[in-house]
């Protein structure tokens, strides 16, 4: 394309990435019904593969070491008498390493599961074919939003299309209340954590003036984080105070969106959605949106070490209890969900201890890996008439060639069993935990280390469990015996994702390995120059290489929960999950029923709401102000029918209180309000 | 007479005409006002077209001024500034809406209904341009004739009680305000005219409170603000679909305008004393709102208590005194206009269909009347203040207007206040689910007709501004600017008057990253 053969013409074309699928979600929202099958995929994939050519083309230049920013038009602007415009914000896009790195992850893996999706609602009647492909343009042109917005407010405009999409196709088949519920539950959830987004953007607004991320990464490099402030919102407070708090608030919205303690309880819910939804949204891009938010506010971060310390280990703790959970679900794609809370914890971890790359890394090998898991599901849903249930399945792997293999690929990866891609990112994250030394806490890194590592152990038995439930030993039942592979236009999107899952381990490789060495963390440090800067000044980070133990530590454990899995679920020890589930009913019930932590939310927050409105409404409104409106009313009526006697026809009468009534009145008006 | 004038008795003239002819021809009289409303928005533009936003323009533009009863200083005396212009596009805007919105609706007295509907535009757009007092006054009670009327005749089953209570209200409070009115002709050299008595003003401390709260009892009835809001859910269950949306739309604003342009720059003294009162009542309103929403079974008390939450924002941004959260205020006053109509336009074309309020008789609906569903969903979404709508631009410039600015407590009220954004989005969302989601149950639900063309014209424009003030909010805040400085301004005037702490406007940040626009920057 040569009108995008130099950076400026990149720049100025940033806004058709998002536009392209915005228009395709337009086009088939509005017309698609009419359109036929054929043109409604073409529209949407059309727009994705434009999305992705120009992607890739900004792509090519960030490779090079530009920076891409878009000025963009105002869009809210307020100032005040004085000049001041603090709550000023542009339809302005950048792409630096970071955002580069998410452009190709969602347009790229977004291009895929188009495809796949093509083939997968092909069960759909015309208008819900049209409406599954409007609300999946509509999601990727939010989530290129959020990944393109040069400031926090346009990245909020992205995070909350992005929560509306995910609504919407969660709920996709509405007519089942639960998943309309499912839907519900996700947004409001979503929209907890974005309370936390919105203060934090209001903390900044008082801290900086601005919401745009260049801007406040400058003014933050020269900030000195023991000053205190003199004047505004956190006058008296340290600079560091402030930051730290802005950024608590901001990885609150990180909770809602990337499914972290307290907040995941949606995504498990939200696999009521059709499958190709879950691996884009509910695995590769959207829930993913949380780290991004911490990775790119890297700067601001490394100024709040407190902040850092908790995202680590809400990371960490979530990790576990999320692998935990996955133990025990029968359910593929809640596994599956369970599996995805769990990996966020990790790239929590990894931004969190000021490895960003690393978190980042692990993100782009868990949108491969997990993509390419959740359609192996809805290929094996597909092919065993949309059974979920793993202990109805079994010895898929001969039925199913392609997505066997592929799932293979991808649970050998995210096991992080040597050498494939998530082996690399997950290692990479828990070193760097070890040996980093947060100031405001420092065991917190090693705390996450161990965490990280039991939750590593559980991923491997867990994924080992699903894997050999599902694809290993004898069919269990007569839809496991009449399995049937799925279509090509789904099974190729399956390879391409799992030989990314495992090529990818390129972008991970320690030093050590040539040119190879630390290929990913040499291109993307310099989005985060500033912020690693800040943390080697204060030693957060570990300098000088590692030790190797680490690694081949990683290695052991998730070959030894692999071996646990199998010799569990494969293996010698075939009769010990049944004799578990036996022997400690009540423990494994608490497992199966995921700790029963919608129903402590139930009780603790949900229902004392609804007590409390109506408790409010009936004595409140009612009673109260209701009440007294209507006693004043027959009051007044009382008075009105004693003053009637008054009105019994005597003009004289008549006369006398009109006189005492206008002295009255001239007194009132002249005489005590009056000089 | 100018264009302002034309525009406001455009409406009356109409409803003078549409006397003359004869009562059975109800198309007649329905095209009649329909061309009257349009009329009245084509010669609007003109206004729109003609503003100047620039600081240095007039405060008041389309100014006219003649002697009415100057012996006792009562004059015609008209003109707009930023927001009574935004507020009477808002009205001409919603109109044609509203007439068209009843072609079916009112069988029954279409011409009394048509000459109540053009009644009112005239008031309305009068209070808005009034510049002086008693004419304010007059407008402003004006209003509640028609609208007594409406309720009264066109309402539903419980209307009496409705009516009543709306009018005993309204018009308990708007008594003390004319008490008020009378003081000042005493205390600002013998004039009801508003600019005038503005600048000549002088009362004393205690007096200014009291005038104070005479004024802002009308106003905070008419809003309106907890706890005194509960005309409001039982008059918008009773209207007629298009008294509801003129109620939601236009008539509530009245209370916010009236604070804007009355209570605090008239007594601003008063008003720095009592703002946290008024921050602290908005905020509750906010979430009171909210809460009283889920716990509703009839869908429009649904969207009255949202309305109530809704315009608890607004005063919270106007109690914020700072730029941004009085833009913010102005803003939402236009977005809660154009999505609490839709939501009560599209709330009547159900009832229409179904003559039920009660939301568990529908369910499923959208699998048959998928535009419905669709617009439905659009407006649920500005409503809860989505980015890319208008409800957003508007949320967050209050919020974060409330966060940045001088009052005690801000970072409080903008904490509790953003609660109401979460609360907003459970009730909304709940009412989505269970009107249009789910299976669809009901036989008589299956029968029902989707969006007609009319209907479709009906939302068109209302879709049409969600999503344009949404992505374009830009010349909808820009006319506002000028207004909101010169208050912000005047309190600072009077700040420093009384050498009193600096408690209005936004705070200095901690750091300036950002160098200050020249004025006539960014908007």
């Amino acid at each position: 394309m040569p009108a995008l053969a130099n950076p400026s013409a990149a720049e100025a074309s940033l806004w058709a990435i998002i536009l392209f699928p915005l228009a395709g979600a337009l086009i088939n929202g509005l017309i698609g019904k009419h359109l036929g099958r054929a043109n409604a995929t073409l529209v949407a994939l059309g727009a994705m593969v434009g999305s992705l050519v120009i992607a890739g083309v900004a792509f090519s230049w960030v490779a090079q070491g530009y920076t891409l920013h878009y000025g963009g038009a105002p869009w809210i602007a307020v100032a005040g008498a004085d000049g001041r415009a603090i709550v000023s914000v542009t339809w302005g896009l950048f792409v630096d390493r970071l955002s580069g790195t998410l452009l190709l992850v969602v347009t790229g893996v977004g291009t895929l599961i188009h495809v796949y999706s093509a083939s997968y609602m092909s069960h759909e009647d015309d208008a819900g074919y049209a409406r599954f492909f409007t609300y999946l343009n509509l999601f990727v042109a939010a989530m290129l939003t959020l990944v393109l917005g040069d400031s926090l407010v346009l990245t909020f405009v992205g995070w909350e299309g992005v929560g509306l999409c995910s609504y919407l196709l969660i709920g996709f088949w509405f007519t089942d209340p639960q998943k309309a519920y499912a839907g519900r539950k996700a947004f409001v959830v979503n929209r907890i954590g974005d309370f936390g987004f919105l203060i934090g953007v209001f903390s900044l607004l008082a801290i900086f003036g601005t919401p745009s991320y260049a801007e406040m990464g400058a003014a933050a490099r020269a900030l000195v984080p023991d000053a205190v402030i003199a004047t505004g919102v956190f006058a008296g407070w340290t600079f560091q105070g402030a930051v730290t708090f802005a950024m608590l608030c901001l990885f609150v919205g990180a909770t809602g969106k990337s499914a972290q303690l307290p907040l995941y309880i949606w995504l498990p819910d939200a696999m009521a959605g059709p499958t190709p939804v879950s691996a884009l949204i509910h695995a590769a891009t959207m829930v993913t949106a949380g780290v991004y938010l911490v990775a790119r506010n890297s700067m601001l971060y490394s100024l709040a070490p407190a902040a850092m310390a908790t995202v680590t280990l809400v990371g960490a703790l979530t990790a576990l209890f999320a692998a935990v959970i996955a133990f025990a679900q029968t359910d593929i794609k809640k596994v599956l969900a369970y599996s995805t809370v769990s990996q966020l914890g990790f790239m929590f971890i990894g931004v969190g201890c000021g490895a960003w790359w690393a978190g980042v890394l692990h993100l782009v090998t868990h949108a491969f890996f997990k993509a390419c898991l959740f359609l192996g599901a809805g290929s094996v849903m597909h092919g065993m008439g949309d059974e979920t249930d793993i202990r109805k399945m079994g010895g898929l792997a001969k039925k199913m060639p392609h997505t066997h293999w592929t799932f293979l690929l991808s649970t050998i990866s995210a096991t992080g069993i040597l050498p494939l891609a998530g082996y690399w990112s997950k290692d990479a994250i828990l070193g760097n935990a070890l040996f980093s030394h947060n100031p405001a806490w420092h065991e917190v890194g090693p705390i996450a280390y161990v965490i990280g590592t039991l939750a590593a152990l559980g991923t491997a038995f867990y994924m080992t469990r699903l894997y050999w439930l599902t694809f290993r030993g004898a069919p269990r039942t007569h839809a496991a015996e009449h399995a049937h592979e799925s279509s090509p236009v789904m099974t190729v999107p399956l390879m391409v994702l799992a030989v990314l899952a495992t090529v990818g381990l390129v972008l991970g490789l320690p030093e050590g390995f040539g040119p190879l060495s630390e290929v990913y963390q040499r291109f993307v440090e310099p989005a985060f120059a500033a912020g690693t800067e800040r943390l080697h000044e204060v030693g957060h980070l570990h300098a000088g290489p590692h030790p190797a133990w680490p690694f081949f530590a990683a290695w052991v454990i998730a070959a030894l929960g692999t071996l646990v899995g199998w010799l569990m679920y494969g293996g010698a020890w075939k009769a010990l999950p049944e004799k578990l589930a036996h022997g400690w009913p009540n423990a494994y019930g608490l497992l199966a029923d995921k700790f029963r932590i919608d129903e402590l939310y139930g009780a603790l927050v949900v229902e004392p709401l609804k007590a409390a409105a109506m408790g409010l409404w009936r004595v409140v409104d009612v009673t109260l102000i209701d009440g007294t409106v209507n006693g004043v009313a027959k009051v007044a009526g009382g008075v009105a029918s004693v003053v009637r006697l008054a009105q019994n026809g005597d003009v004289q009468r008549y006369a006398a209180v009109m006189a005492v009534a206008a002295a009255a009145i001239l007194w009132t008006v002249l005489g005590v309000g009056g000089q | 007479m100018n264009l302002l004038s034309v525009v406001t008795f455009v409406p009356l003239a109409g409803a003078v005409l549409l006397a003359l002819i004869p009562r059975d021809e109800a198309r007649q009289h329905r095209a009649l006002a329909l061309v009257v409303t349009l009329v009245t928005l084509a010669l609007s533009l003109g206004l729109w077209l003609g503003f100047d936003a620039s600081p240095a323009a007039p405060e008041f533009q389309f100014e006219e001024k003649y002697p009415w009863m100057s012996s006792i200083g009562i004059g015609y005396h008209v003109g707009l500034d930023g927001v009574a212009l935004l507020l009477v596009m808002l009205t001409t805007v919603l109109m044609p809406v509203v007439v068209l919105s009843t072609w079916r609706a009112v069988e029954d007295r279409v011409k009394e209904f048509m000459i109540a509907l053009l009644v009112l535009e005239t008031a309305m757009i009068g209070t808005f341009a009034a510049l002086d007092l008693i004419l304010f006054y007059v407008f402003w009670e004006l209003i509640l004739i028609p609208m007594y009327l409406l309720i009264g005749i066109w309402g539903s089953q419980n209307r009496l009680y409705a009516t009543v209570k709306f009018f005993v209200y309204t018009f308990a409070a708007s008594v003390l305000m004319l008490l008020a009115i009378l003081f000042l002709f005493f205390h600002d050299g013998g004039t009801f005219d508003y600019v005038q008595a503005r600048a000549a003003l002088q009362v004393t401390p205690e007096q200014g409170k009291w005038l104070f709260l005479a004024f802002a009892l009308a106003f905070a009835v008419k809003v309106p603000m907890f706890p005194l809001h509960t005309w409001l859910p039982d008059a918008h269950t009773e209207a007629p679909t298009a008294g509801s949306v003129i109620l939601a739309g236009v008539l509530l604003k009245m209370g916010t305008f009236g604070f804007f342009r009355y209570a605090m720059p008239l007594f601003p003294e008063a008003a720095l004393t009592l703002r946290p009162w008024i921050a602290g009542l908005a905020t509750v309103g906010i979430v009171y709102g909210a809460l009283m929403c889920f716990v509703q079974t009839d869908m429009k008390r649904l969207v009255a208590y949202s309305s109530v939450s809704h315009l608890g924002f607004v005063m919270l941004g106007l109690a914020a005194l700072s730029a941004e959260g009085l833009t913010g205020s102005v803003y939402q006053m236009l977005n809660h206009g154009v999505s609490t109509g839709a939501l009560f336009l599209l709330v009547g074309m159900l009832y229409e269909r179904r003559h039920t309020r009660l939301v568990s008789e529908y369910g499923g609906l959208a699998q048959q009347v998928p535009w419905i569903a669709t617009a439905f969903v659009v407006v649920t979404l500005s409503s809860i203040g989505l980015p890319g709508t208008n409800g957003f631009v508007g949320e967050f410039l209050i919020l974060s207007g409330t966060f940045l600015s001088r009052l005690a407590g801000s970072t409080t009220f903008a904490t509790v206040g953003s609660v109401g954004v979460i609360l907003g989005a459970v009730y909304m969302l709940v009412l989505v689910e269970r009107v249009f989601f789910g299976a669809l149950k009901k036989e008589e639900n299956k029968r029902l007709a989707d969006l007609s063309v009319r209907e479709g014209f009906v939302l068109a424009p209302m879709i049409a501004l969600i999503v344009v003030m949404g992505l374009v909010p830009g010349p909808f805040l820009a006319p506002a600017r000028p207004a909101v400085n010169r208050l912000v301004q005047r309190f600072q005037q009077t700040e420093a008057r009384l050498n009193l702490p600096t408690q209005v406007g936004t705070v200095e940040t901690a750091v300036a990253a950002r160098p200050p626009t020249p004025l006539e920057g960014a908007n």
